[in-house]
């Protein structure tokens, strides 16, 4: 088994009246056990311009980078976009199954379990068309 | 404004062949904004039954209308056969095993009918559901205003 970690750091000395200062680190283990993960997609990097709802992580596409993602297991989505934040306008919405979670902003990362039932990919749908370039990496058992 | 910052750092020396080492910085900032921060924030601690899928965060039109909002939730739970199901307007999302967290953008953005616990009509909520035993969890929302209810007996 390999021992892989993700820490998360979220900090502010001025949201509240008082520091925010939160940090916790999840070791990423098989469902339901204390055995670490031991297989991932790797780092990748996607180039993309235009603003129509594609697929970037294909459940249950035979042969595909996340053939092995399947339900009730413990994969973990990481997705970055790597833009310049602009005029803090443009973004690209991540979707399950065509049901937006969330927008992420140039510069935004986000980090999440992915119940990978089928049919539910996740979705890039970019606010307009300018090139974006994304980075993602999938853990998975 | 305020400034908070969230830091990921992925790391294992065992997974692949070399070392995994990758951290990303990103600011909270506004919708519409180059550098102005989010200046509200919910931080939360609660029980989860196991059993019943509960609303955790409720959607608002505010949350719909300003769409940059983040996030947080971590199951604190230690048996590692625990696990929570989260879920966002029915569609789940993954689970959060004991121990596990996430962060993600929540831009309450698809729209649906309005309803007596739907009251923008966007029925995003994120919701949650624990699984094996009751689950503790902790959850923070970073946002630019959230729509607030008038009370039942005002």
């Amino acid at each position: 088994m390999a021992t892989t970690t993700a820490t998360i750091t979220l900090s502010s000395s001025d949201i509240a009246d008082n520091a925010l200062s939160i940090s916790n680190t999840a070791t990423l283990y098989t469902a339901g056990t204390d055995t670490g993960i031991t297989e991932t997609t790797g780092l990748a990097r996607k180039k993309f311009a235009n603003a129509s709802e594609f697929i970037l992580l294909d459940q249950g596409l035979a042969a595909g980078v996340v053939a092995d993602v399947t339900a009730d297991k413990s994969a973990k989505v990481y997705i970055k976009n790597m833009n310049d934040r602009g005029d803090g306008t443009k973004y690209v919405a991540v979707l399950i199954n065509s049901i937006e979670i969330g927008r992420l902003y140039g510069g935004d990362w986000m980090f999440f379990p992915w119940g990978a039932a089928s049919g539910k990919d996740v979705d890039i749908d970019a606010s307009d068309a300018t090139e974006t370039t994304l980075e993602y990496c999938v853990f998975y058992e | 404004m305020a400034t908070t910052t969230a830091t990921i750092t992925l790391s294992s020396s065992d997974l692949l062949t070399d070392n995994l080492s990758l951290s990303a910085t990103m600011n909270l900032y506004k919708h519409g904004t180059t550098a102005t921060g989010l200046d509200e924030l919910n931080y939360h601690r609660a029980l989860i039954p196991t059993g019943t899928n509960f609303t955790l965060i409720q959607e608002s039109a505010a949350l719909n209308t300003n769409g940059s909002n983040y996030v947080y939730i971590i199951n604190k739970n230690t048996d590692v056969t625990d696990y929570v199901v989260i879920s966002i307007r029915s569609e789940v999302i993954g689970r959060l095993y004991a121990g596990d967290w996430m962060f993600v953008p929540y831009s309450d953005a698809t729209t649906a009918t309005t309803g007596v616990d739907d009251p923008s009509g966007d029925d995003s909520d994120i919701e949650i559901q624990a699984n094996t035993h009751d689950c503790i969890i902790e959850y923070a929302m970073f946002h630019d205003g959230e729509t607030l209810l008038t009370a039942s007996d005002s």
